[in-house]
């Protein structure tokens, strides 16, 4: 063997051994969640509080929307894939093919919100009315009780779980107005909607508040009822949301590839604990009732 | 069959233009993609090796995507750069070209695709991917280092088989249940780089059975009518093993039957092949193993002409916040016939994305 031979054979062994010395650097082993913008604020903080209470524990939690969360879960890239929509069947198709079998955890529920400019003064909006606001078949906002002024339509990108969830729960599945704004996140739509006096957004209920738990300076939530003959409610109002009686209310979920692992199903009994839900609480989600708390102790088992 | 090949084609493309015929919020995205390999022969003996083309940077591919989505609807160019120089003259009297030695571009991909018109369905319509190559290629996952058996032994044995990664026409894919998907597509059958030629059109058909989890057979078909008496046919079936966590193995046989190969006393012969191949992903965007087995037929009338080849490498990933990836790989090529020397080829391929 010529020495440009053994150099080449030396390299390749030189890059498999620092490669394989790269894996070794980190030891202990991260839980990666990634997912729905909507519940990336919640998750990173209980996933800090999980890790202030056991020393040991490492979490990494990243946004992308619910559909790069899915995607994670079934190319394994991450452990644990937060969704503020339910699988399409063709996710839960390409999982299956994959090998990966999802199982579906409720964390809490998010009461969607409906905001507007604080200058608008429309009272209520129900559930027909603001899927004709959205398909852009409603164009001013006098059509709906509301000023002489034109509407202007602020919503999520395609890969949102929240952007699905309208689409399904309040646009009747068809499409959205080719007019709407696709924002990147939530935090975007609430600065276009506070900037534009005809705007028109939905966020989740954890995006209203300012650090102080006020709603933001600007901001107008609007109750929706389910049709014209039912009262209407607030998304801030947990016994409406929980009794079903607001009715753009979601669970949010995370999932698993098959039975957690023993790291992972700590995590999420945490995030289910009195504990866990203070925070879902605290941040303005709505805690999970004791049907979930079932359903998810079966997945776990 | 032509007739309701067009029809399809027609119809799925008013759908798509009658959903742009307002203006749009759209996402747009760019991206591009280039690899390129460092070549050094390990032996000199063989009909690969024994060329002078040693110890060289190889250009392979350059890829510029744009992509536009609108809902359901998306629009996809791709522009595809390749190592083939532009021929810039032709001599009729010398019957030879002049190329200018700069890296060919071309169109790879412009197409429409418009999600859900069926449930859980895309229909595309343009320049789009045939699904000849997509299930194999998606589950070796390194087209840098090498493309998959049915597309890959052009170079060693002279004679390729009419198929394509890209091809002008319309498709229809699709999910029914978790068991059970679909593919239908009809082209040209001339492929990316080349105008039609003929009346005739390619249909394909692809069935993908999913009865285990992490467990899948695709069967794939084509079918063109060449000429009024001569057609071409491609028989394909892969069987995925993807249960285990993190690795992939498949194992892929295919058929070619082209009426137009024939030996020089009109004997009709027939190439075959299969492949398996796997990869083990170590740890996620750090270190993924590969390798792979070919056995190659260009002939099934004549002995001797098997061709085996074994991939070995792995791929590492330095950086996470760039994907910046090296893939050092051996090719090592043997052939059935005992006049030619075996073959073994050290290839460290670049590849990188932004």
């Amino acid at each position: 063997m010529n020495m440009k031979r053994v150099l080449i054979i030396g390299l390749l062994s030189g890059l498999l051994v620092a490669a394989a010395g790269s894996l070794f650097a980190q030891r202990a082993k991260m839980i990666q969640v990634k997912g729905s913008d909507t519940m990336v604020n919640l998750v990173q903080i209980m996933a800090e509080e999980y890790m202030d209470k056991n020393p040991g524990a490492m979490l990494a939690v990243l946004g992308g929307g619910s559909g790069t969360g899915i995607s994670g879960l079934i190319n394994q890239t991450c452990d644990l894939a937060n969704s503020s929509r339910e699988w399409k069947q063709s996710e839960i198709a390409q999982a299956w093919e994959k090998g990966v079998k999802p199982r579906i955890f409720v964390i809490a529920v998010d009461g969607l919100s409906v905001i507007v400019n604080a200058k608008n003064p429309v009272e209520k909006l129900t559930l027909a009315q603001l899927g004709a606001i959205y398909r852009g078949e409603v164009k001013n906002w006098k059509a709906v009780g509301g000023p002489d002024k034109k509407v202007s339509l602020y919503g999520r990108q395609s890969n949102s779980g929240t952007y699905v969830f309208m689409q399904e729960f309040v646009l009747g599945n068809r499409n959205y107005s080719t007019d709407m704004k696709e924002m990147n996140g939530n935090a975007q739509i609430i600065e276009g909607v506070i900037a534009d006096e005809g705007s028109i957004g939905y966020v989740g209920v954890g995006y209203l508040y300012d650090e102080e738990g006020r709603i933001r300076k600007g901001l107008k939530i609007v109750p929706v009822a389910k049709d014209d003959k039912s009262p209407a409610f607030m998304p801030t109002d947990k016994a409406a949301v929980d009794s079903g009686d607001y009715p753009v209310a979601r669970p949010l979920y995370q999932a698993t590839n098959g039975k957690p692992g023993a790291a992972v199903a700590a995590f999420i009994r945490y995030e289910m604990s009195p504990e866990g839900q203070k925070v879902v609480e605290r941040e303005g989600f709505f805690a999970i009732s004791p049907k979930h708390i079932a359903e998810n102790e079966k997945n776990l088992r | 069959m032509n007739r309701t090949a067009l029809t399809a084609v027609l119809a799925a493309l008013a759908v798509a233009l009658a959903a742009l015929a307002t203006p749009l919020q759209a996402q747009q995205s760019f991206g591009t993609t280039i690899f390129f390999d460092y070549v050094f022969f390990l032996s000199d003996n063989g009909p690969l090796t024994s060329n002078d083309l040693n110890n060289q940077f190889s250009f392979r591919r350059a890829y510029f995507t744009y992509e536009n989505r609108w809902g359901d609807l998306r629009f996809r160019f791709r522009y595809d750069a390749d190592n083939t120089a532009n021929v810039t003259s032709v001599n009729f009297a010398k019957s030879s070209t002049s190329t200018d030695g700069k890296l060919r571009p071309y169109m790879k991909h412009l197409y429409m695709q418009y999600d859900n018109l069926l449930p859980n369905s895309s229909i595309k319509v343009g320049m789009a991917d045939t699904l000849t190559f997509k299930p194999a290629e998606d589950r070796w996952g390194f087209r840098s280092v090498a493309k998959t058996l049915m597309d890959n032994f052009r170079d060693v044995t002279g004679v390729s088989i009419s198929a394509t990664s890209a091809d002008l026409g319309a498709s229809l894919t699709g999910t029914m249940t978790k068991y059970f998907k679909y593919g239908v597509m009809v082209t040209n059958g001339i492929h990316y780089t080349s105008v039609e030629k003929d009346k005739y059109k390619q249909i394909m058909f692809q069935g993908t059975v999913v009865p285990l989890a992490g467990f899948s057979l695709v069967g794939y078909m084509d079918y063109e009518k060449l000429s009024q008496d001569e057609e071409a046919k491609t028989t394909k079936l892969d069987a995925n093993f993807e249960m285990v966590k993190n690795l992939t193995v498949v194992f892929e046989w295919f058929a070619y039957d082209n009426d137009k190969s024939k030996l020089a006393d009109g004997t009709h012969f027939d190439m075959q092949g299969w492949s398996l191949f796997g990869r083990y992903i170590v740890k996620p965007g750090k270190l993924t193993l590969f390798g792979r087995y070919d056995q190659y037929e260009p002939n099934t009338k004549v002995g001797d002409d098997k061709v085996g080849l074994v991939i070995a490498g792995f791929e590492w990933q330095p950086t996470d916040k760039a994907a910046l990836k090296i893939q050092p790989n051996v090719w090592y090529y043997t052939y059935e016939n005992p006049d030619k020397k075996n073959d073994v080829v050290a290839v460290m391929t670049f590849f990188w994305s932004f």
